[in-house]
């Protein structure tokens, strides 16, 4: 705050209303999009509404049964396996690509283009072949087999841990691509100066990677971090297509928002809990975004 | 000067022949990951009938491939129709994120005002909100604003997404403020330094929330499905939904629908990269 | 299509907001009269009917116009896919059609939430008029009377691979007849193709309990009580069937490859369907030639879908005149006609020599077996709700990959739908 008074004591910012005039439309969908719904959520996580009827006030009921749900603790071990996986995958290997795909080279226009294929490519097509190349007589299989890494065939497709496992592979899969895009855009700020200075020093690619590309790119580094955080916490597509929508044997392959998708879909869902393990969600990657935003604010 | 930039970046770009094979094969490697599976999907969309699609080995070459499956889908949904109105929503969607994200982008990187903390905090907290849940408050609210059944109804929710604001203020963010500076000395109000100076700077991230929105709006499904109800107002992706009815569940037909909502998309995305990547190395000489 | 219900998660999550804001019910129409004229302006909604059926139910509209002038009849038809949602947000904000399409399980919330007509109420005998089966979805515990007129019906059949039975030992003129034949043909089937193909392709579900008259429920429907001795020996038969490697390893997930899939593309030599062969003609147009077909085993499932009227109608008698008019047997019979695999609910149809006529082909087959199935086949209990159903299911699969015993599983899931079901 003190720094906004030195500032506007030298030069004249704006008029008060600017900044509130510039963000007002995003802030109005805020809240009638965004903040109204999630509130009402709040409201029924006290509640045991159906989505016909039901309604009525139930106290901390829905909390205390989440201490009771076994499923609960499957899920919630598979959301932090899957963040400890995917953030240092999908942070590091999608600038990798960006910068692959960066330098002029005759074709390149394509291999952009393809690389995000996955990207928005439906669930459904994803599903198929994913299954068609892990199941017991499938591509992979086929190829561990042939090259002797195995015997019999990996259960990727039943066993609790392989299976979770194929569905980390799938979500980076699909995240290659999309925060390929987002480096490539922040990669642009990365001073070419820089490189040719450092590749004149005597810099090798790798060196120059670590010193330059990576702090160059630092804060959108950290966004795409956060991202990756939230969507590991709320994975679902993967894990619901690989399982089948089912969970895997017993339930232990599944995610917080599956079982909020389990409890509150169909004319009998109960959203009064799964609004309860919505706010479960909501604190949990609470807070590492608040770590996450506090380192942030240190580099802005 | 300019010319001087151009023969520097030129000669830093010159690679040996080693480090330009080495990278071509990392392309194709990456290339067989990604794309697999569309090929796939391309060629049982270009089977015929009396084709097995389901060979033990997959077949990635029709035996006698026939477009016969994608006149069918034409002749079973009005696609043209249809994509349409599904280019109209994209429309509506790409505009409202270009405008408010880049509004409030740019407000919340630049500007400091009381409440700015407030906004990003609810910002981030959108994130990680379940915002699946609110589908039904959105119908609700679509509805007493009396755009049920419109395509404005169907485009509105996703006008702002928040995310693209959380985007655009990271994009605006890495502008360096001596810019921002020497135009307030020069007497130029919020608005024009917006404009003038800091939005070219951000093209390159303006093209991807718009490839992120357009994506957005072309595959969604059960928003439009459950915002519209004449069936001349469809979306595509909701109208293609008929070739997997009840009693009709023909993969090549489904595989040839998918390919028709597929292709746009990569067709936007093809035209979009170009700014972006324009952007990414005006942004390096600029550095 | 899977992925889509991403956006559909907790899509219901936000229901409570229409009763919350009030803004979702509206003002209550005034009901119109069930024995007024009929006439006015009159909606009905249908399931995944177009494009293949638009002509056939624009005839019928047309004719249902011509008998009644004062009628206008406005169609909607909803895609396979979101169809509850749809209804759901319907439901819940007043939007509900004059006459919508609800298979049972849709239809009792709504009965429950007097959003439906009592067709108790209706000028018509309803049990001289509709088959038992179609009847009894629409009839619930706990609840008087009848809140959709029965409309098309469907059971499954078995599909045999005869060519692939008898290259491994086994005679198509002799197939399995219930689940030990089952497992015994399937091991001689794996034994000799040295484990290639398969012969079973699915874990049992809650239906397969059904089928071995196992209570789901106890007599008030107040609990279920599937854990019996019954259902803990079918769970173990294929856990030891499982452990045999007599079933493929990954049916425990039912991801996208379903039994049908494997069927269709020869992995496996058997598979359950409706009694349509039209999907396996398309896509393995040579192996539907070689397809043998039996009845269901047990009982047989039983597939209803009705037509029910929204009782806040405008134009009650109008709505309800159309109901009835397109579940009538002239118009169910010519439906099922366009339709294969699908049965008219009507009494007066079930003589109709159309569905006794075999003319030798598979097609011809598979209808009459269907159709001889289902006098005796059982509809699913609509009380099971979808997060149950996962239950069910997730235990199963815990119980035949061997990490719990059928007991240890059947009581895990029993009481987990019982917790469901008290909340």
């Amino acid at each position: 705050m003190t720094d906004t008074v030195k500032m506007s004591s030298r030069v004249r910012e704006h008029k008060w209303f600017t900044p509130w005039l510039l963000v007002a439309p995003a802030t109005l969908w805020l809240c009638v999009f965004n903040l109204y719904p999630a509130l009402n959520t709040v409201y029924m996580a006290f509640t045991n509404k159906k989505p016909l009827g039901g309604g009525e006030f139930v106290g901390l009921a829905n909390f205390a049964r989440m201490l009771d749900d076994d499923q609960l603790l499957y899920a919630l071990t598979n959301s932090v396996l899957y963040m400890l996986v995917c953030v240092p995958l999908l942070t590091m290997l999608p600038l990798l690509l960006a910068v692959l795909v960066e330098k002029k080279l005759p074709g390149l226009t394509f291999f952009r283009v393809a690389f995000y294929t996955p990207v928005v490519a439906s669930a459904v097509v994803v599903a198929l072949i994913w299954n068609w190349m892990l199941d017991d007589r499938g591509a992979i299989n086929a190829i561990l087999q042939a090259l002797k890494v195995v015997q019999e065939p990996l259960p990727f497709l039943t066993d609790r841990w392989l299976l979770l496992f194929s569905a980390i592979s799938l979500t980076v899969w699909k995240g290659l691509g999309y925060y390929m895009i987002i480096y490539l855009s922040a990669l642009g700020n990365v001073g070419r100066e820089l490189h040719e200075a450092a590749a004149v020093d005597g810099a090798g690619p790798v060196r120059r990677f670590w010193s330059i590309t990576v702090p160059g790119v630092r804060g959108t580094m950290l966004l795409i971090t956060i991202l990756i955080t939230v969507s590991s916490l709320r994975v679902f597509s993967e894990l619901y297509v690989m399982t089948g929508g089912t969970g895997g044997p017993g339930g232990r392959v599944s995610s917080v928002v599956m079982l909020i998708q389990m409890y509150s879909t169909g004319f009998t869902g109960h959203l009064g809990y799964a609004s309860a393990l919505s706010l479960l969600l909501f604190v949990l990657t609470l807070v590492p975004m608040v770590l996450l935003a506090r380192l942030n604010r240190k580099d802005g | 000067m300019a010319r001087k930039e151009k023969q520097r970046a030129y000669a830093f770009h010159r690679m040996s022949a080693g480090e330009v094979v080495v990278r071509y094969l990392l392309l194709a490697v990456v290339l067989v990951i990604t794309v697999l599976p569309f090929v796939w999907q391309l060629s049982t969309s270009l089977k015929g009938i009396d084709e097995n699609i389901y060979t033990a080995t997959p077949r990635f070459i029709p035996e006698h491939p026939t477009f016969a499956n994608y006149t069918k889908v034409a002749e079973a949904v009005p696609v043209v129709d249809y994509a349409m109105n599904s280019i109209i929503v994209a429309i509506l969607v790409v505009g409202g994120n270009i405008v408010g994200a880049t509004m409030a982008g740019y407000a919340l990187a630049k500007l400091r005002f009381r409440g700015s903390r407030l906004v990003m905090g609810a910002l981030l907290a959108t994130l990680i909100l379940p915002g699946e849940a609110t589908i039904i408050a959105q119908y609700v609210t679509v509805r007493s604003l009396g755009l049920t059944d419109t395509l404005l109804g169907v485009a509105l929710p996703g006008m702002i997404g928040m995310i693209n604001v959380l985007l655009m203020r990271a994009a605006f963010t890495a502008i360096p403020d001596e810019l921002e500076m020497a135009a307030k000395v020069d007497g130029a109000n919020a608005w024009q330094r917006l404009i003038h100076v800091n939005l070219p700077g951000v093209r390159g991230m303006l093209s991807v929330i718009s490839i992120f929105a357009f994506i957005g709006a072309w595959d969604d499904f059960l928003w439009p499905l459950i915002v519209l109800t004449d069936p001349e107002n469809l979306t595509l992706t909701v109208g293609l939904q008929y070739l997997s009815g009840t009693f009709t569940n023909n993969p090549r037909l489904i595989a040839a629908g998918t390919m028709i909502s597929f292709v746009p998309i990569v067709i936007v995305f093809a035209v979009l990269q170009r700014y972006f990547f324009r952007g990414v190395e005006e942004g390096a000489i600029k550095g | 299509m899977s992925a889509r219900r991403l956006v559909g998660v907790a899509a219901g999550l936000a229901m409570g907001l229409t009763a919350m804001t009030g803004c979702g019910a509206g003002d209550e129409p005034s009901a119109g009269d069930l024995g007024g004229k009929i006439e006015g302006k009159v909606s009905i909604q249908t399931w995944a009917l177009k494009p293949k059926f638009t002509d056939y139910v624009e005839g019928v509209i047309a004719d249902f116009e011509k008998e009644n002038p004062g009628v206008e009849v406005t169609w909607l038809d909803q895609p396979g896919d979101g169809y509850d949602q749809k209804v759901l947000t319907q439901a819940s904000s007043g939007d509900l059609p004059d006459v919508t399409n609800l298979p049972p399980d849709f239809a009792l919330p709504l009965a429950q939430q007097d959003q439906l007509l009592d067709l108790e109420e209706a000028d018509v005998d309803l049990d001289k008029t509709y088959v038992e089966g179609g009847l009894q979805g629409y009839r619930y515990d706990g609840l008087d009377g009848t809140y959709g007129y029965p409309w098309y019906l469907g059971t499954d059949v078995n599909y045999w691979n005869k060519d692939m039975l008898a290259k491994n030992g086994l005679d198509p003129a002799n197939l399995p007849t219930d689940l030990d034949s089952l497992i015994e043909q399937a091991r001689t089937l794996k034994e000799k193709s040295g484990g290639k193909v398969y012969l079973m392709t699915r874990k049992p579900g809650l239906n397969d309990l059904q089928q071995a008259d196992v209570p789901i429920f106890n007599e008030d429907g107040t609990e279920l009580t599937f854990n019996t001795p019954e259902a803990i020996e079918l769970v173990q038969k294929y856990a030891d069937a499982y452990a045999d490697g007599l079933l493929p390893k990954d049916i425990l997930t039912d991801t996208f490859q379903g039994n049908a899939e494997l069927y269709n593309q020869e992995k496996a030599a058997w598979t359950t369907g409706s009694a349509n062969i039209s999907g396996l003609e398309e896509a393995n147009p040579a192996l539907a030639k070689g397809t043998e077909i039996s009845p269901a085993f047990g009982d047989g499932p039983l597939y209803v879908q009705g037509l029910s009227v929204n009782a806040k109608s405008k134009n009650l008698a109008a709505a309800n005149a159309l109901a009835q008019f397109v579940t009538n047997p002239d118009n169910q019979r010519e439906f099922a006609k366009l339709a294969p695999g699908v049965y008219p609910s009507t009494i007066a149809s079930q003589e109709d020599p159309y569905f006794t006529e075999d003319d030798g082909s598979v097609a011809a087959k598979a209808k009459v077996t269907g159709l001889k199935t289902l006098t005796t086949a059982i509809p699913n209990n609509p009380k099971v709700s979808p997060a149950m159903s996962t239950i069910i299911d997730q235990q199963i699969a815990l119980a035949i990959s061997g990490d719990a015993t059928p007991q240890e599983a059947l009581d895990k899931a029993v009481e987990e739908c019982n917790k469901l079901l008290a909340q």
